[in-house]
């Protein structure tokens, strides 16, 4: 990897809302920490399908019982996967901190 | 010029199934949730956390209520009343497992399992109308 940390990501899914809609643009620091209370990416244990893909979850607390790591959770009360469902998430799958959102670079997000 | 910024990726905000689909399984992964509420709970003793599974529990089990009354009220049909007479029965039951009576007023994750027993078997059904459409 390059020492580039800064990046963008685009948003696909609802489990954000409201603070994240699909198709929303934020700024990414790669291998930053993750803050309480703050956003970030991470690597879901996949599911019984297979990999999930990387997401973006609200970091919540540090995992109770399991040192090192992480509890994320949905911002939607409604939908989408979190601790709740898989655990914590160990520091190593915690691969950025959402630093802001870019406000005016929402676009539809085309997928195959 | 040299680039400043990380190569652009996509992030999901996702919930492992496609919305706006009847699926059985959305039920399942919510109960699957309330579950957990009760385990992760059970070694643990943070007030605080105790605090958020709870209402964390409360939510989802009211969401497992709703995934089913849609399939319940949307999805099956009165001649799949007809071919399977135990499936108002088994909707009873299991909303009733998610509630007050249920998942609700309890920790014991052996709720839970009646709870995810009981959407398994509607699953079964629901796979078996899906198949004979």
């Amino acid at each position: 990897m390059t020492g580039r940390r800064l990046g963008v990501a685009v948003v696909t899914g609802r489990s954000m809302e409201p603070a994240l809609h699909e198709g929303d643009r934020v700024l990414v620091l790669w291998r930053g920490r993750p803050r309480v209370g703050r956003m970030s990416v991470v690597r879901l244990p996949p599911s019984e399908k297979g990999p999930r893909p990387i997401s973006v979850k609200r970091v919540t607390r540090p995992s109770p019982g399991e040192p090192g790591a992480w509890w994320v959770e949905r911002d939607n009360p409604a939908e989408g996967i979190d601790s709740w469902h898989v655990g914590g998430i160990p520091e190593s799958d915690v691969l950025g901190r959402v630093l802001v959102r870019l406000p005016g670079f929402t676009r539809r997000v085309w997928r195959a | 010029m040299p680039r400043v910024l990380a190569p652009t990726v996509l992030i999901s905000a996702h919930c492992d199934l496609p919305c706006g689909v009847y699926d059985p399984a959305q039920a399942r992964l919510e109960a699957e949730s309330v579950k957990a509420c009760m385990t992760k709970v059970a070694d643990n003793d943070d007030p605080d956390f105790k605090a958020r599974a709870l209402a964390i529990k409360e939510e989802r089990s009211d969401l497992v209520k709703h995934h089913l009354w849609v399939l319940w009220t949307d999805y099956f049909k009165p001649p799949h009343f007809e071919k399977y007479p135990n499936l108002n029965e088994l909707f009873n039951e299991a909303t009733k497992l998610a509630g007050g009576g249920g998942t609700k007023a309890s920790w014991d994750p052996k709720v839970a399992d009646k709870l995810l027993g009981k959407i398994d078997e509607i699953a079964e059904i629901f796979w078996e109308t899906k198949k004979a459409a």
